[in-house]
C-alpha cells in the first residue's frame, strides 16, 4: 500500500518534461539544408520593391544629415542649439545614444555565448549588425561637435606643433580610445563569424561578379577540421574580449559625466547607468528590428523564433527594471547628499523650465518595460514593436535628459539658460537614423543575416555520437 | 567539367579538373557527420597524414581523431594582450612623464597615478588582442587564398553547405590511387572522385 502511494507520489511529484524541455532552436523540424537555403534566399532573391523604397527614404535622411554636418563644418557648431551654459546637447546626446545602443547586440553575440545560451544564436547575427552600425553612427558626433574638424587629428596620440601630446588623463581621450576599441572588435567579431557563411554564399554563387566578391571576403574558407579548431578558439577569444567591452565602453563614457564636478553628473553610480540603460535601449532596438524582418522575410519566422524574442522581452525588463532603480537611487542620493546644488539641480530637473523631457523620459522608462511581466505582451509581436520603440525614444530622452538639464542649471543661477534645438541639430540626428538603416538594409540584403554554420552545429543530430568520449567539451 | 574513366578497381572513378593536368588529392563524399568522422578515424589509423575533412561546421571531437593538438592561437593572443598592455603604458608615460609632462591641476604625471592610465592600456588590450585572434585564425587557417584545387571538384562547390567530405592528397607518402580508392569506398564515401588540377590560363 505504502509502496503505490510513494509511487502515486512519484508520478504526481514527476516534472512535466514538457514544460522543462527547452525550446527548440529552429521550429519545424528544419533541417540544415533548409536553413542555408531560407538564409541564402534572403541574399540571392531579387530585391523586393519595400526595400527599395526603404532604402530611398533612409538614404534620403542620410544624405540630408551629411548635407547637415557639411554646412556645420563650413559655417561652425553656431549652427547647433549649443549655447553657454549648454555647451553640450544633441551631440553628446545623439553620441550617448547610439554607443549604448550598441551594447546589447555585444551582450546577445559574445556573453550569452560564452555562457552558452544556444538560443542566442539566431539572433546573434542581426544584434552585432546594429552594434557595428551604431558606432558607426556614434562615430559621426565625437569628429563633428570639436567645431574645427580639421585639428580632429589633436584626438591622436601625436606630438602637436608645440610638442605637446594629448592629455592621456582626460575621459575625453579614454572615450576616443574606448569607441575605437570598440568599433573595432565588434567589427571584427562581425567579420570573423561571418567567414563561412561568406564561403556557402561563394559556393552558391551563380554569377562570376558575385563569385569574385564573397570569395574575396571568405578568404578561400574551406571549411576544413585544421580550419575550424582556430576558428573555434578565435570566436571563444573574442567573445571573451567583446564581453569585457560591454562593461568597459559606457563606464568609460560614463566618466566623460562622472568625473566632472556638475551637479546631476558627478556621481558614482553612473557607469552601471550607463551600462544598464545601455543594455536596455539596445534590446529594444534589437526587438525593432527583428520584428519587422520576420514579417519582411517569413521563412525566418522558423529560425527566430518567438520564444527568443520573448527572452529578449526579459532582457529588456531586467534592464528596464535597473534602469528604473537607478532613478529612484539618483534621486534619493541627491536628497540624503544634503549637498544644496545636487539637491538643486534635481529640484530643478522636474520642476524647471525644461521638465518636460525628464517627465517623459521617467514615465515611458518607468511604465513601459514593466509591462513585460505580462506574458500576453511579450507574446502579441505588434505590441512588442511598438513598445520597444517608445522605450528607445524614453532613452534617448534619459541621456538628454542627463547632458542638458545638469548643464542648463549648474551653480550660479545667472547662468542658468534653457537650451532649445536648432533645425540643424534635428536633421543632422536624423541623418544618423537614416545612416543606421541605410547600412541595416545592405546587411540584410547582402549578407547572411543568420549565423547559419553556428546553428547548424547546433540542431539535433549534427553532431556525432562523440567519437573520443566527449572529450573537449 | 568531369567525365568518367572506365572501370578502375571494380568502380568508377570520375575525374575533376583536367585530367592533363597532375592529381591533386582523391575526395570522397560522406552522407552523415557520423560516417565522416569514422572515415577520418580509419585514415588516420591507417597512417595517413595529407588528407582533410571537410565539414559546413564544425563537428566536435574531430580534430581529436586527427591527432591535431589544441590551437596556439590563445597563446598567441596572450602575447598579444601583454604586448598591448606594455605599448600602451609606454604610449602614455612616455610623454606625460618624460617628453613634455602635461600637470593638470596639479596632478602627477608618473607610475604612482597610474590609475588614471588604465583606461586607455584596458580599450588598447582588447583591441591589440581581437586583431591578434582573427589574424592569427586567418593566417594558422592558410588564408587568405582565392584559390584552391579543390575548388577543380564540381560537387565540392556545390555541396559544402550540407555534405561532408574527405580528400586524401597525392603527396601523401602512403598515397596510391588504388588503395585510396579503394579504402575511401570501404569506408562509405560517395562520389569518390580523382580531383586534378584546373589548366592553367593560357596567358
Amino acid at each position: 500500500m505504502s509502496t503505490l502511494t510513494t509511487n502515486a507520489e512519484a508520478v504526481t511529484n514527476a516534472p512535466d518534461l514538457e514544460v522543462l524541455a527547452r525550446p527548440p532552436q529552429v521550429l519545424n523540424n528544419r533541417n540544415p539544408h533548409w536553413v542555408t537555403g531560407a538564409v541564402c534566399s534572403i541574399v540571392e532573391g531579387r530585391t523586393p520593391l519595400w526595400w527599395w523604397i526603404g532604402f530611398a527614404i533612409s538614404a534620403t535622411f542620410a544624405g540630408i544629415g551629411g548635407a547637415c554636418i557639411l554646412y556645420m563644418i563650413v559655417t561652425g557648431v553656431g549652427v547647433w542649439g549649443s549655447n553657454s551654459p549648454c555647451f553640450w546637447a544633441w551631440d553628446i546626446t545623439n553620441f550617448i545614444f547610439w554607443v549604448s545602443m550598441a551594447h546589447a547586440g555585444s551582450m546577445i553575440s559574445a556573453l550569452l555565448f560564452l555562457t552558452r545560451q544556444k538560443w542566442s544564436i539566431s539572433i546573434a547575427r542581426v544584434s552585432e549588425a546594429m552594434t557595428v552600425f551604431a558606432i558607426m553612427c556614434a562615430g559621426v558626433y565625437p569628429a563633428i561637435h570639436i567645431g574645427r574638424v580639421w585639428f580632429v587629428w589633436f584626438l591622436f596620440p601625436v606630438p602637436n606643433s608645440y610638442g605637446m601630446w594629448p592629455n592621456f588623463s582626460s575621459p575625453l581621450l579614454w572615450d576616443v580610445f574606448a569607441v575605437t576599441s570598440y568599433l573595432t572588435v565588434s567589427s571584427l567579431f562581425w567579420f570573423a563569424g561571418m567567414i563561412p557563411d561568406l564561403s556557402v554564399l561563394r559556393d552558391r554563387a551563380t554569377t562570376k561578379i558575385r563569385k569574385f566578391c564573397y570569395g574575396l571576403f571568405s578568404l578561400g574558407w574551406l571549411g576544413t577540421a585544421r580550419q575550424w579548431r582556430h576558428y573555434e578558439m578565435m570566436y571563444v577569444l573574442l567573445a571573451g574580449i567583446t564581453s569585457v567591452l560591454v562593461v568597459t565602453v559606457t563606464t568609460i563614457v560614463s566618466s566623460d559625466c562622472a568625473t566632472s564636478v556638475v551637479p546631476g553628473w558627478h556621481a558614482t553610480i553612473f557607469p552601471f547607468y550607463f551600462m544598464v540603460g545601455a543594455v536596455y535601449s539596445g534590446s529594444a532596438a534589437i526587438l525593432t528590428l527583428l520584428i519587422p524582418l520576420r514579417l519582411a522575410y517569413p521563412q525566418l519566422k522558423d529560425l527566430i523564433t518567438p520564444s527568443q524574442l520573448d527572452k529578449v522581452c526579459k532582457l529588456l525588463l531586467l534592464m528596464g527594471s535597473c534602469v528604473a532603480y537607478v532613478y529612484v537611487i539618483e534621486i534619493f542620493n541627491a536628497w540624503y547628499s544634503g549637498n544644496a546644488f545636487e539637491k538643486g539641480a534635481f529640484w530643478e530637473r522636474f520642476h524647471g523650465i525644461a521638465a518636460w523631457y525628464p517627465i517623459t523620459c521617467l514615465s515611458i522608462n518607468l511604465i513601459v518595460p514593466q509591462l513585460f511581466w505580462f506574458k500576453k505582451v511579450r507574446h502579441c509581436l505588434p505590441l512588442v514593436f511598438v513598445l520597444a520603440i517608445l522605450c528607445n525614444v524614453g532613452m534617448w530622452f534619459e541621456r538628454f535628459m542627463i547632458v542638458t538639464t545638469s548643464l542648463i542649471h549648474d551653480f550660479l543661477p545667472s547662468s542658468w539658460h534653457d537650451f532649445h534645438a536648432s533645425i540643424v541639430d534635428i536633421l543632422t540626428a536624423t541623418g544618423t537614423v537614416g545612416i543606421f538603416f541605410t547600412l541595416f538594409l545592405l546587411f540584410i540584403r547582402f549578407v547572411p543575416v543568420i549565423n547559419m554554420s553556428e546553428l547548424k552545429a547546433v540542431l539535433p543530430g549534427s553532431q556525432p555520437d562523440h567519437p573520443t568520449g566527449g572529450e573537449g567539451h | 567539367m568531369s567525365h568518367h574513366l572506365p572501370i578502375f578497381e571494380g568502380h568508377h572513378l570520375p575525374v575533376a579538373g583536367s585530367s592533363s593536368e597532375p592529381l591533386y588529392a582523391i575526395g570522397g563524399r560522406f552522407e552523415s557527420p557520423d560516417a565522416l568522422v569514422n572515415a577520418t578515424q580509419a585514415l588516420s589509423k591507417a597512417g595517413f597524414s595529407c588528407y582533410e575533412s571537410y565539414t559546413p561546421y564544425p563537428l566536435h571531437g574531430l580534430p581529436q581523431v586527427m591527432g591535431l593538438p589544441k590551437s596556439i592561437l590563445s597563446l598567441l593572443v596572450f602575447g598579444g594582450g601583454v604586448s598591448a598592455v606594455l605599448i600602451a603604458l609606454s604610449m602614455e608615460l612616455i610623454p606625460t612623464g618624460i617628453i613634455y609632462p602635461l600637470i593638470v591641476d596639479g596632478k602627477p604625471t608618473d607610475l604612482s597615478a597610474l590609475p588614471q592610465f588604465i583606461p586607455i592600456v584596458v580599450a588598447l588590450t582588447l583591441m591589440i588582442s581581437a586583431i591578434t585572434a582573427v589574424a592569427g585564425m586567418i593566417l594558422l587557417g592558410g588564408m587568405p587564398r582565392l584559390n584552391n584545387p579543390i575548388f577543380a571538384w564540381d560537387l565540392f562547390q556545390s555541396g559544402a553547405s550540407r555534405s561532408f567530405f574527405i580528400a586524401v592528397e597525392s603527396h601523401d607518402p602512403k598515397f596510391t590511387t588504388a588503395s585510396v580508392t579503394e579504402l575511401l569506398h570501404d569506408l562509405g564515401a560517395v562520389d569518390v572522385t580523382a580531383i586534378h588540377q584546373e589548366p592553367k590560363d593560357p596567358e
